[in-house]
């Protein structure tokens, strides 16, 4: 473990007294008793001096916190965008999720690798993954886990700036001009839209600074708020049947009436933006249009729920909307939106941001709650660690979702009764679906829930397959959500023209898109992000790719998960190279099922979730892919190279090579 | 989260169904202690109930359920008149919930068995599986739960994770990290207890490794207690590691006699050698832990310079001897002189059987100068106490030193000024105490018990060898008034004698027979006379020890000092 301190530790600079100003300026963002909190901040910013956390770093920061330097090592290891070693300088991130893998981001990495003259390491045991920098050290460059635009997949970051479109003969652009590259465009609402949260989004005239926020009606709903009582906000909440849009689709009034109205401890609210499902994109385009909407949402909720702090955990990757929000909150001061004494209500409220460090496992409430307090994100066992009881500095917390806290604004507007006569009972009002994958026009859609079926969504809005192309399967809520396949009938409970509900068979494409459909179609609506797979796709190489992205998000915690995510990924990676053996589908099916219910949190259902419906639903192209006999257990030297390289299965060349990573395979298998 | 009851008290009692049958566990109780009571143990790795509840192995999966609620919000009742349960879908964890009023527990419902076979895979998939080799094999959990819930032959076909071997967490404490399972103990212990928050996770997912950061090492009084609490064969003590298969050592129940705490201990030994001592749990002592220098403490024990044979001053130099005529050569040689002329020094590290003979053998002499010498070190407010003798208070309630050190100022003068001309020296380096060679060499009878060669033994003339802490039986109190038993672990070496018998013998020299012929006659007797110790017995003191004196102002058992962190 030493050895990699030693070639590191070459900073030895001065820490500027701007660096030290910059970092007070962070740890005053935290109660004083709880310096630990700033720990991210502080490395992000040693980061950016810098270029990476040396080992001096680590002591540096963690005596400035008042910390032990293992309690920071801990961190730097946990979170990959935290470098221990120098990037090159221009450092290159590509997303190598499913639905940028899909169209090419592992070509785009070989050829921006070919470009910048570099030669490809991988780590043949590590976590994250490596980057590699060129022999100049003008240019580094890593795979990282999806950035949270699948719409305009593939993309990748050139230092801070996302690109979007990057198609692989253009990746060597990428080291020279990448600006010109952004070719991301709103186009115009699908009439089938309904739109409350995207409603100024794209518009000609629309900025997101706070003038033309105000000159829309912008925080006339906080002024609306702070006249009424807190139980009358939280009852036009629960009123409105507003559900969760990050994940789980928990009820938001319910959530938030955890809260006792005489609460002794403070109360924190927690902007969830640490969106990282794989397929879903929305958050970031909120933030990016339209913060001071999300802004304004916070401060209702915050009056509503009496918390004087909020925090934005926004995700590391989202650097831009970092600095786009923390403009939107010293606009909002100005203006006496927050700070002390709200529009003189009396009320102090901070709003702050906390920045990740690419850690999916952030997303989960109690993970971001524990990075928040300057941990690793490992998930809180509940009982007892209820967020809403024992959260943020074991006080009372809410942790709410982008989207579901601008749904806020518009319940304010609207009212609760209005807001819930959109969509349909116990689905009620808008979202942000997200379609990415194999259709003519990906991109987000905001809906009303329930008023669009699959159907529409897919062929209408997204305009459907590429040509030539049929649909195979659909994963309808992120990629932790199950797979549906195109030609499966499913039994749902629908409305019937006269009115009553009954019992109907329908198919994928008549599957209204919402949170009880979809569960009942046995899947979710999860997050929100629809990825379309059609027949050129091989489904062995699709969970693999998805078993990746969660071998490696998994905190490694507990048990289950850390083992068997990995595994399943070890198992796919052996059957796509040839060397599936006959038990291998059962194996993995039985690996997901070991998972799945057993777990601190809810990262074990999503690592499962693929796995136990890909196997189930393809289930001969997964035999195809495992023939061999099962080894015998003996003798011990036997590798699973051996079982590749020994009659290898001939299996039909993939339609269209989607790129894996090949080179990790000596050592990961 | 649980409510703190206080031992005035009686403790509420909640009703609990465990596998069917109902049984009563007082507020408070964790699901997983409640089980164990009921006789149904629920395996599990991450969990010590001495630390907090992280809940990461999954091993302890169980299935649960609440009482089902009627409409008027009271527990439905069944046809046996108790609440009919509402089993949860999903299982759950039995270490961090405590028990509550109408619960339902199974350990060995289907579920439960394959929630653990699933865990004890993935337990094993990375494990390097290297027992024959392991110094945990014997006590090692995986291997006693594989027994239960492991499979005979392995479905993983793959390379395993890769991570270091053989790190040097720190001088006393060896990792491997391809053994460790994750589960935390040892971090917490160092973060919770020893308060030297040093360990942690680097890394993520399956490759996450346990460490220390390379700057720091793990080298606090407490390390090795990591080490007791790993599960599996993570953490190995550098200087137990490889020395014994762990199923060839005999137990033996004792105590640590390097402070006045008085740790519990358990002596690990085979054929007369001690391997290793572990602490052994007593909360109104030691918790679950014990300081790496006591629990080191017992190499002397094997020492070169153990006196093996009781030796007599023939012409100017100490010559071998038998037993009877060394007791009686000691005996000759004080009978010389007149009580006053007499001192003794005796030892702190007596056990009270010795201290009471040592007073009978004053008064025999009729001696009146005798003390123990102080022994003081830098404590610490977890274990490790400042008084370094563990039986200062026996000295005192046997009024062996009514302050220790307060007479041997005395002793030293009388020496120096030729009015002490007998001296016995038990246990102790009389040089310790600031009597040079030569005022050893000039004194007409100096008899040494001991059992280490010493600057001062050349300069006896009768040297008794005795025995340790480890060899003999008896007993001490401890630092806050607790009377523990030392049992015999070893036998002692060469000639050496029990340190009792040699004191008796002595006495008998001068009285003849006392009817003492064992040591538990020798504690009759004491407790005849000692008011404190009344109604006791060697074996009543029972493998915990009791209470015998208020000590004022004594600090609180750590065990509720920990009880109080917990809390807070």
């Amino acid at each position: 473990m030493t050895g990699r301190f030693v070639s590191v530790d070459s900073t030895n600079k001065r820490i500027s007294a701007e660096l030290e100003r910059k970092m007070d300026e962070a740890i005053s963002r935290y109660p004083s008793d709880r310096k630990r909190s700033a720990a991210m901040p502080l490395l992000h910013l040693w980061q950016e001096e810098f270029g990476f956390i040396s080992d001096e770093g680590v002591g540096w920061i963690a005596a400035k916190l008042e910390l032990q330097p293992i309690n920071i090592l801990e961190l730097v290891t946990f979170y990959p965008m935290f470098r221990q070693a120098p990037a090159g300088k221009t450092h290159i991130r590509v997303c190598r999720t499913l639905s940028c893998a899909m169209v090419g981001s592992y070509q785009v990495m070989e050829r921006a690798c070919a470009a910048a003259g570099i030669v490809r390491h991988r780590d043949d045991n590590g976590m994250h993954h490596p980057f590699s920098v060129s022999k100049d050290g003008k240019y580094s460059i890593e795979f990282v886990e999806c950035l949270a635009s699948c719409g305009t997949a593939p993309v990748c970051m050139v230092q801070d700036e996302l690109v979007e479109n990057v198609h692989p003969e253009n990746a060597p652009a990428l080291l020279a001009n990448h600006q010109s590259l952004i070719t991301h465009h709103v186009p115009p609402p699908h009439p089938l839209e309904y739109r409350l949260i995207f409603k100024n989004i794209g518009r000609h005239d629309w900025s997101p600074d706070i003038d033309c926020y105000l000159r829309n009606g912008g925080y006339e709903q906080l002024k609306k708020a702070i006249k009424m009582s807190r139980t009358e906000i939280v009852n036009e909440v629960k009123t409105s049947g507003l559900r969760g849009r990050g994940g789980a689709g928990f009820p938001c009034g319910v959530k938030w009436s955890f809260i006792k109205a005489d609460e002794k401890k403070p109360v924190y609210l927690i902007c969830n933006a640490d969106e990282s499902e794989p397929g879903t994109f929305k958050d970031r385009y909120i933030i990016h249009e339209d913060p001071h909407q999300l802004l304004e949402g916070i401060l209702i909720s915050c009056f509503a729920l009496n918390a004087k702090t909020a925090y934005i955990y926004i995700r590391g990757e989202f650097p831009e909307g970092a600095r786009i929000l923390e403009r939107a909150i010293e606009e909002a001061r100005e203006k006496n939106f927050l700070g002390r004494d709200l529009l003189g209500t009396g009320f102090d409220v901070e709003v702050y941001i906390h920045r990740g460090a690419g850690a999916y496992i952030c997303g989960e409430e109690t993970g971001l709650i524990e990075s928040l307090e300057g941990k690793r994100a490992y998930p809180r066992i509940k009982p007892p660690y209820f967020p809403a009881v024992l959260g943020l500095y074991m006080c009372p917390t809410i942790v709410n979702n982008v989207e579901t806290l601008c749904h806020v604004k518009h319940i304010i507007e609207m009212g609760g009764g209005k807001y819930a006569s959109l969509g349909r009972p116990n689905n009620t009002g808008t979202r942000i679906v997200c379609v990415s994958g194999d259709v003519q026009r990906p991109g987000y859609f905001e809906i009303e829930v329930g008023a669009v079926t699959m159907g529409q969504l897919i062929y209408d809005m997204a305009g459907g397959p590429r040509y030539g192309r049929q649909i195979k399967a659909v994963i309808p809520g992120g990629s932790s959500a199950k797979v549906l396949r195109a030609d499966e009938r499913f039994k749902l409970k629908l409305k019937q023209p006269d009115g009553s509900m009954a019992d109907q068979e329908v198919s994928l494409y008549e599957i209204p898109m919402d949170f009880d459909s979809l569960a009942a179609a046995g899947s979710m609506a999860g997050s929100g992000g629809v990825i379309v797979l059609d027949d050129s796709r091989d489904m062995v190489w699709t969970l693999n790719n998805i078993n990746e992205f969660y071998a490696h998000e998994s905190c490694g915690q507990c048990t289950p998960c850390r083992e068997g995510s990995l595994w399943m990924q070890k198992i796919t990676d052996r059957m796509l190279l040839g060397g599936g053996v006959v038990q291998d589908p059962d194996t993995l099916k039985n690996v997901a099922d070991n998972i799945a219910g057993r777990t601190i949190c809810a990262f074990g259902e999503a690592c499962a979730w693929p796995t136990q419906s890909f196997v189930e639903k393809f289930r001969d192209e997964f035999a195809a892919r495992s023939q061999k006999p099962v080894p015998p257990p003996m003798p011990p030297e036997y590798t699973p190279e051996e079982l590749i390289d020994h009659d290898r299965i001939a299996t039909t060349p993939l339609k269209r090579n989607p790129g894996r990573e090949e080179t990790a395979t000596a050592g990961t298998i | 989260m649980s409510e703190q009851v206080s031992a005035s008290a009686p403790p509420q009692m909640v009703n609990v169904q465990i596998n069917g049958v109902w049984h009563e566990f007082p507020k408070g109780t964790r699901v997983i202690e409640a089980c164990e009571k009921a006789g149904s143990y629920v395996p599990r790795y991450c969990y010590h109930k001495k630390l907090s509840s992280p809940g990461n192995c999954r091993m302890c999966l169980i299935e649960m359920g609440l009482p089902k609620m009627g409409p008027d919000r009271k527990p439905e009742l069944g046809a046996d008149g108790k609440p009919v349960i509402n089993w949860m879908p999903r299982p759950q964890i039995s270490c961090a919930q405590d028990v509550s009023e109408g619960m339902g527990i199974r350990t060995d419902s289907p579920l439960a068995q394959e929630c653990r076979k699933g865990v004890m895979e993935f337990l094993l998939i990375n494990h390097p599986l290297d027992c024959p080799i392991c110094d945990q094999a014997g006590e090692c959990r995986l291997q006693e739960f594989s027994v239960e819930y492991g499979r005979a032959d392995s479905r993983f076909l793959e390379n395993k994770v890769k991570k270091p071997k053989n790190i040097e967490l720190g001088p006393r404490v060896t990792l491997d990290d391809e053994r460790c399972i994750l589960c935390s103990r040892c971090i917490r212990f160092c973060q919770e207890v020893a308060q030297d928050d040093v360990l942690g996770f680097v890394d993520r997912g399956s490759h996450s490794v346990l460490t220390a950061h390379p700057g720091k090492r793990l080298e606090n009084n407490y390390s090795l207690n990591t080490v007791d609490i790993c599960p599996v064969g993570a953490l190995t003590s550098s200087d137990f590691r490889f020395q014994m298969r762990v199923w060839f050592l005999k137990e033996t129940k004792s105590f640590c006699t390097s402070c006045a705490t008085g740790c519990n201990t358990v002596i690990g030994t085979r054929e007369d050698v001690i391997y290793r001592q572990t602490p052994r749990e007593n909360d109104a002592v030691n918790s679950s832990w014990m300081c790496d220098y006591g629990r080191l403490n017992f190499n002397y024990l094997q020492s070169e310079k153990r006196l093996l044979e009781p030796e007599i001053l023939s012409g100017d130099k100490l010559v071998p001897s038998d037993w009877n005529t060394a007791i009686a050569h000691a005996a000759a040689q004080l009978k010389h002189f007149s009580g006053w002329e007499i001192a003794i020094i005796a030892s702190g590290r007596m056990t009270n059987e010795e201290l009471w003979l040592t007073r009978q053998l004053a008064t025999t002499l009729g001696v009146d100068l005798i003390d123990i010498v102080p022994r003081t070190g830098p404590g610490d407010d977890i274990l490790l106490s400042v008084d370094r003798n563990p039986n200062t208070n026996g000295a005192r309630l046997l009024g062996v030193t009514s302050y220790p050190g307060a007479r041997l100022r005395e002793i030293v003068d009388g020496v120096a000024s030729g009015r002490i001309r007998g001296l016995v020296a038990l246990g102790e380096d009389a040089a310790d105490i600031g009597l040079t060679p030569a005022q050893l060499a000039g004194l007409p009878a100096f008899v040494v018990l001991n059992l280490l060669a010493n600057n001062s033994t050349a300069a006896a003339t009768a040297l008794l060898p005795s025995f340790g802490f480890a060899e003999k039986r008896g007993s001490m109190i401890n630092g806050k008034g607790r009377l523990q038993r030392l049992n015999r672990a070893v036998r002692g070496p060469g000639q050496a004698r029990d340190d009792w018998e040699i004191l008796r013998d002595l006495i008998q020299a001068y009285s003849g027979r006392n009817g003492i012929y064992s040591i538990e006659d020798v504690f009759r007797q004491m407790s005849e006379s000692v008011p404190a110790l009344a109604g006791l017995s060697l074996s009543k003191i029972g493998d915990l020890g009791v209470q015998v004196l208020e000590i004022e102002q004594s600090p609180a058992p750590l065990w509720e000092l920990e009880s109080e962190k917990a809390a807070r």
